[in-house]
């Protein structure tokens, strides 16, 4: 196995690896042995599937108010974890479709797994607006399908907004992953055989690797690129309006739109490399996620996370500033009220715990990655907490103020998402190449001159 | 709902999830069949209200009730406008009378005790068994009754002269020492009434007369048209002096925090300094001379200065001094009666506000000494047959009263109520009696006043119940003593046909003036008024000085005050009024400590922390509610809560404060004694949440509940509204133009730019509410309760802060000062959907379920709900309420209770105040059958119906003539956060007014 060192810092790929094949072989041969981790993580995630199905179907029979939601408390950690879900998925689409259209090559060796991870992350946020409905039966009638009583969606409602935004990127990001995958589909079904080959052979659409199709696929990814682009800003500045076009103090900023995509970003590419940095390991893809990778990965994350931070001390100026005691009091109750703990998790771990990232020394080490990616994920977590319970819970009625705790059930459907996540991104491990083998090959140092190089030193 | 998930529970979920698809939608398993009537009864139409007077069972007041049957079923009962002492209002105690009727843990047949439990007989033998064991007892046997209609009291008292048996009247917030005092004074036994109306300053001693003190509902309403500001601007004045700022005190422009016991001297010294100043103190001008201002100030622990300026006052207007009232009732509590009667006397009030010659004939007065009297009897083993009726002593009574011992002594007890309660549990025959709105009853609240209490409706067939009145009537016929009618129905006829005689309508036939007071529900003669006595010299000595307290001198004098919700706790298994937020603490479901904010700081302990307090006389535990409101040295108990029987709302709520006071009869009145002991307070180290409804008492600097000095008025009609701010607000961007002036009748409706509405046909709904005459009772937030089928969700759920309640009666402190004598500034605010005209709700919900209806109304369409909960997150008056489970499901009969008139709501769907649609439409759909357009004023809805201070006020706001336009321009009129978010609400509140300089929020 290659090994990387101080010298090698700068590769995109490790420069042991010279072959076609050799990529070929290392990736795939994921797809052949489970291995015991793999095992033991999926059997942790399908029972984590089963407390999601069972916490949700508690909640089903004995109505909404399994949850802690109380009045004003309306939405508690389930929009908390659908928002947070939902900006994990947006480094999926920045990395394949922005980094591609400015040729960033770094994106080659990560792509992939970041594509995956955004369409199983939108699936898992899509649960939480159906699990969060008082009546979740009806949900369809936030669609405008056409009937007999010439009932359609509110569309003025963010809600529905939401809709549509949730469903087209959820396509979009689905059709881009599927159409990347099918030159390694193909590599696959070569390899394959049995039952997954005739699978292998059915998705990759006949894919012969011939000219005509490397330019059509060029081409269909360039625009799809183009297509997908926009989507990565609109999302989730439709996301942010859910709370900026309410009245609600602590909501109502013009700020929101681009502090929640670079919050997207942000929590997306820290997600990226909390996933990446075990897969190269357990799968031995030193290889190929260089420390280049995590190195251009912690920038990404750094600029991000300034942007976010700043935001966050231009909330708390605004509401200085505005001069008014509803907006002032949400605030001063972020700080020093009954979630200051929640506010300050949000302000350590997005705040400051990143400004390390300034050094190089950090950025290089796989290790303090990980842990930084890791709170990262918690305090972006808690970010959206801190918004949507804060604001809801010190409101323009002091009367009516009152604090909510989350319930078992919430709990139990909150952990069996990140279980359906975590199930949905092993099978995918599993079954498609985690590695853009057809891309990655664009990248190897062309395979003659290290030939001659070596020939030279006989 | 369950507290906990059960095996089957479980496996109702796993094999729900299991299956995987959630299969929802259609079910015919609960379906009913519908089965139209095959022989349709004449009185009743399917759809239409058949509305009967009645009168109400729930207190001594017994104020005139309209009860609203649909297809046979009473719905809801609102106060009778006609009556001349309730004149249309009702409480909360008042509309849960319907939740008794409906109770499922009532008597369900005649019970008799058989090897020590009590098993179900039928009447016949029932009646025998009671016959036989009266006759065989002869005159040892006694009849001990709560206060009960005129006729039945006759009746009752009949039967006890046929078998020569006692007959003890038993009520626990009896009246005895005002009644005595009142002998005493005047020469009459009688309680006198008063006129709150009248007077322009008023002094309560202590007395919570808005609450539970005598008539309640008619002093609210006199007590509101006195200090309510008119639109002249003038206010009466209203200085509270006691130690705990009752619901009552809370609505007192002034407190004078004076020493518990108190009460007798600091009156006295009042009537002194008016006496001195020319005022004429009759026979007790040399006892007056014993007391001074100096010394009685210092024995109430506050400067003279402050009687002397009240004595002033007091002489120069119309003025009324009340107390100390029944928590009040202490060992001279007849003397602190007197006094306040002479203070009254000396400042020329009898007869102008205080009335003697037209006594309050319903209040009870009974003395606790004939009760302690029977006790001792029954302990003596004097009395074989006892039978109680509509008491429950072995709760009310304190725990040292050993009355329950002493009724166990008894060799054959009968409890005759309508509940399974403590005394009835005692006992070895139980007669379900019937609810007031199953039976026939009459009351005579005031002379030439007489009321008829009608069943309303067919019993209700899951309890075999019978009349008492029948009861008595076939027992003494088995008995061999004829009491000269069959039923008690004939035996109530022939006890009016005197009534008839005496009234204007005496020349018609008697059925056809009974059938006129049924119509009517009552009959006033004329003429029967007795002149006003003047002062008697006393025939007793009395001692005024305050009483001596039991305990050690440093502890908190304990207060039992009888409860606002459940009086003396025999309405507490009443969800509604178990739900229903106290309307000082506004904690629901169970009882608390009221202890003074800063002493609670002193010894270390918060709000719901428990406490273990205890008197020479028992020891209860329960946690603290700290309130600044109460004196250092004065710790408070609500009556109602511990009940060890009664039925599942009300057993294991809370505690009896009755445990800690000791069994003693006050002298010479013989009432028994409250306020009474001292008691420590320590803390347990255990804590239990409290389930309140606050959540902050400051409004902060927000435009919520402004007030306004009295000086400041104008008694100018405000020229303009908002208009100013609003058009400040809109250049700011963001927000829709809004050509108006910010007057509520020209926000333009959304919609109205396409065409869609035309104002000039339209109505505009709209609300007033005045809060400065708002007492915060509560009334309206049951009333809307019952009108809406409204559920209750129980402790767990207040808890969680989900309760649904559509008014949210909001309470914060301005200022409140226990330490010294000063103004009193809480402001009340009913806080209900606000049907905002730029409705932040509105465009927020993903389905249209909240919508604006071209009448100006924020309607919500249940059925099209799917429960984002987003409307209720963007709603700035948080008046939006969920229905996280099916709370709707009740229990049988008590379901019979929904008005078919509303929407029984589904789980998962939000509601809110609908501006009572129901009526709105019920009242348009007339208007149209008779071809007519809607009349001025025309549409109440339940909350203005119900208010005993006339607060609300509903109407068409584009009506010029209509009493809501009025109010809309009054120099005091507001709406809640208009100027600071630009809602446009449909609900205008008038500011409250106060005596005392008031800061103005800023916007």
């Amino acid at each position: 196995m290659a090994t990387v060192t101080e010298t090698e810092r700068g590769a995109l790929t490790h420069p042991d690896v010279t072959s076609h094949a050799e990529v070929n072989e290392d990736v795939l041969s994921i797809l052949s042995r489970p291995g015991k981790w793999w095992w033991i993580l999926f059997g942790l995630a399908s029972a984590g599937v089963g407390v999601l199905a069972f916490s949700w179907g508690y909640q089903l029979i004995f109505g909404i108010g399994a949850t802690g939601l109380n009045s004003p408390v309306g939405w508690g950690v389930y929009i908390t974890t659908f928002v947070f879900w939902v900006g994990i998925a947006h480094s999926g689409t920045l990395i394949s479709a922005i980094l591609f259209l400015f040729r960033a090559r770094w994106r080659q060796s990560i792509y992939r797994a970041a594509e995956a991870m955004t369409v199983f992350a939108v699936m898992t946020a899509g649960l939480f607006p159906l699990i969060h409905l008082g009546r979740a039966w009806h949900a369809y009638w936030l669609f405008p399908y056409p009937n007999e009583r010439l009932l359609w969606p509110n569309f003025r409602s963010p809600l529905v907004w939401d809709v549509f935004a949730v469903t087209t990127y959820f396509t979009v990001s689905s059709i881009f992953f599927y159409l990347g995958s099918i030159p390694d589909l193909a590599a696959a079904r070569d390899k394959a055989r049995g039952l997954r080959r005739k699978l292998y052979e059915f998705a990759a659409l006949g894919w012969r690797g011939t000219d005509r199709e490397w330019h059509h696929f060029g081409k269909a990814y360039l625009f799809l690129a183009a297509l997908a682009t926009p989507l990565v800003l609109s999302v989730h500045s439709v996301v942010s309006w859910d709370f900026a076009m309410a009245i609600v103090p602590g909501w109502h900023a013009t700020i929101f739109a681009p502090y929640f995509v670079a919050g997207a970003i942000f929590s997306g590419v820290a997600m990226v490399i909390t996933l990446s940095v075990p897969i190269r390991k357990i799968f031995g893809l030193e290889k190929y996620l260089t420390v280049r990778h995590f190195d251009a990965m912690a920038k990404l994350c750094l600029v991000t996370g300034l942007i976010v931070f700043y935001a966050y001390l231009i909330e708390f100026f605004m509401a200085w500033y505005s001069g008014e005691d509803p907006e002032r009091r949400v605030f001063w109750n972020r700080l020093w009220g009954h979630y200051w703990w929640s506010t300050w998790i949000m302000l350590i771990c997005n705040g400051f715990i990143p400004i390390m990232l300034w050094f190089r020394r950090v950025r290089h080490s796989i290790a303090a990655l990980f842990v930084i990616s890791i709170f990262i994920n918690i305090g972006m977590w808690f970010e959206r907490y801190t918004i949507i319970v804060t604001s809801l819970s010190h409101e323009f009625m002091p009367f009516a103020w009152n604090v909510y705790r989350p319930s078992l059930t919430e709990m139990g459907i909150i952990l069996g998402s990140f279980a359906w996540f975590a199930f949905w991104f092993l099978l995918f491990i599993r079954i498609l190449p985690p590695v853009a083998i057809s891309e990655l090959k664009e990248v190897l140092p062309a395979p003659y001159r290290a030939r001659k190089k070596q020939e030279g030193e006989r | 709902m369950s507290d906990g998930i059960k095996r089957r529970d479980f496996l109702k979920v796993a094999g729900t999830t299991g299956v995987g698809a959630g299969m929802f939608g259609c079910s015919t398993e609960n379906v009913e069949r519908l089965i139209p009537y095959v022989v349709p009864p004449d009185d009743i139409t399917p759809g239409v209200a058949t509305w009967y007077a009645t009168v109400c069972g729930e207190c001594p007041s017994q104020c005139g009730m309209w009860v609203r049957t649909r297809e046979g079923r009473a719905v809801k009962v609102e106060g009778n406008p006609s009556h001349p002492v309730s004149q249309g209002a009702l409480c909360s105690r008042g509309h849960s009378t319907l939740q008794g009727l409906y109770d499922p843990d009532r008597v369900s047949a005649p019970m008799q005790r058989q090897n020590g439990e009590l098993v179900e007989i039928g009447w016949e033998e029932a009646e025998n068994l009671l016959a036989e064991r009266l006759g065989a007892s002869g005159p040892a046997n006694l009849l001990l009754h709560g206060r009960s209609g005129a006729s039945l009291s006759r009746l009752m008292e009949e039967l006890q002269e046929a078998t020569g048996g006692r007959r003890v009247e038993y009520d626990a917030l009896a009246q005895a020492p005002l009644r005595e005092a009142t002998r005493v004074a005047f020469g009459r036994d009688v309680v006198p009434t008063f006129d709150f109306e009248a007077s322009r300053l008023t002094l309560s001693f202590g007395a919570d007369f808005l609450e539970t003190w005598l008539s309640p509902v008619e002093h609210a309403r006199g007590f509101a048209r006195s200090t309510g500001a008119t639109e002249e601007g003038e206010k009466g004045r209203f200085v509270f002096l006691g130690s705990r700022l009752s619901l009552t005190g809370q609505n007192a422009d002034e407190w004078v925090p004076i020493r518990p016991g108190s009460e007798a001297v600091v009156a006295l010294a009042i009537a002194r300094e008016i006496s001195d100043a020319g005022g004429d103190a009759g026979p007790y001008q040399e006892l007056l001379q014993g007391y001074d201002a100096a010394s009685a100030a210092e024995l109430a622990g506050i400067p003279a200065e402050t009687l002397q300026a009240l004595a002033a006052d007091f002489a120069q207007q119309p003025s009324l001094a009340v107390g100390p009232g029944v928590a009040g009732q202490h060992r001279h509590a007849t003397a602190a009666n007197l006094a306040v009667l002479v203070l009254n006397a000396v400042a020329g009030n009898v007869g102008q506000t205080v009335h003697v010659g037209r006594p309050d004939r319903t209040a009870s007065a009974a003395a606790f000494a004939d009760t302690e009297d029977a006790i001792a009897a029954m302990q003596a083993g004097e009395i074989e047959v006892a039978v109680v009726h509509g008491a429950n002593p072995v709760y009310s009574l304190p725990g040292t009263s050993a009355f329950a011992e002493a009724f166990a002594n008894v060799p054959f007890k009968v409890a005759v109520t309508t509940q399974m309660d403590e005394t009835a549990r005692a006992a070895d025959l139980v007669l379900p009696d019937r609810h007031p709105l199953e039976a026939w009853g009459d009351s005579s609240p005031r002379p030439g006043v007489y009321a008829v209490q009608q069943p309303v409706m067919q019993p209700v067939p899951h309890f075999d119940s019978r009349p008492w009145g029948d009861v008595v009537l076939s027992v003494a016929r088995r008995l061999g003593h004829d009491l000269g009618e069959d039923t008690f129905h004939d035996y109530l006829r022939a006890s009016w046909q005197e009534i008839h005689g005496r009234s204007d309508e005496a020349a018609a036939g008697f059925d056809a003036f009974w059938r006129g007071v049924l119509r009517r529900g009552l009959v006033e003669i004329a003429g029967e008024e007795e002149a006003e006595p003047s002062l008697q010299a006393p025939d007793r000595a009395l001692t005024f000085e305050p009483p001596a307290f039991d305990g050690d001198e440093g502890d908190p004098v304990l207060l039992v005050h009888p409860s606002s919700r459940f009086g003396d706790g025999s309405l507490a298994n009443r969800p509604w009024l178990q739900e229903l937020p106290d309307p000082v603490s506004k904690i629901a479901w169970h009882s608390w400590l009221e202890v003074n904010s800063e002493r609670a700081t002193a010894m270390g302990i918060r709000n719901g922390d428990i406490v273990r307090v205890r008197s020479s006389h028992g020891e209860v535990e329960l946690p603290v509610w700290t309130y600044p409101g109460i004196r250092e040295d004065t710790v408070a108990l609500a009556m109602g809560g511990g009940h060890e029987a009664l039925g599942r709302w009300a057993e294991g709520r809370g505690v009896n404060p009755m445990r800690l006071l000791p069994s003693e009869a006050e002298q010479p009145s013989g009432g028994l004694v409250h306020l009474s002991t001292r008691v420590t307070v320590e803390s347990t180290g255990r804590r239990r949440p409290l389930a309140t409804i606050e959540g902050s008492s400051e409004q902060f600097d927000r435009p919520i509940a402004p007030a306004v000095q009295v000086d400041a008025l104008t008694g100018e009609p405000q020229p303009e509204g908002d208009g100013e701010r609003l058009h400040e607000l809109q250049a700011l961007g963001g927000f829709a133009p809004v050509p108006t002036d910010g007057l509520p009748e020209d926000y333009p409706l959304p919609g109205a730019q396409y065409g869609e509405y035309d104002p000039e046909t339209t109505a505009r709904w709209s609300m007033a509410i005045d809060l400065d005459k708002c007492t915060g009772c509560s009334a309206c937030v049951t009333a809307c309760q019952a009108e809406n089928n409204i559920p209750w969700v129980g402790e767990d759920q207040v808890l969680m802060g989900r309760d649904l309640h559509w008014i949210r009666l909001e309470r914060y402190y301005e200022g409140v000062d226990a330490s010294e004598p000063g103004p009193v500034d809480i402001r009340f605010l009913p806080m209900l959907c606000q049907h905002c005209g730029n409705a932040p709700c509105e465009p927020v919900c993903p389905v249209y379920a909240a919508y604006h209806t071209p009448d100006g109304m924020n309607a919500q369409v249940y059925n099209r709900c799917v429960g984002t909960r987003y409307c209720a997150n963007n709603c700035p008056y948080k008046v939006r309420v969920f229905n996280w489970y099916r709370f709707s499901e009740i229990p049988e009969p008590m379901n019979w209770q929904y008005n078919p008139d509303v929407t029984v709501r589904a789980e998962g769907v939000m509601e809110k105040c609908s501006f009572c649609v129901q009526r709105i439409r019920e009242r348009e759909n007339q208007a149209t059958l008779e071809g007519r357009g809607l009349q001025t004023d025309e549409v109440v809805p339940a909350c203005q119906q119900s208010c005993p201070a006339e607060a609300i006020v509903f109407g068409n706001i584009r009506d010029p003539d209509s009493r809501v336009a009025h109010l809309a321009r009054n120099e005091r009129t507001y709406r809640v956060l208009d100027v600071l978010i630009n809602t446009q609400p449909a609900v205008n509140y008038l500011r409250k007014v106060t005596f005392h300089p008031v800061t103005e929020f800023h916007v």
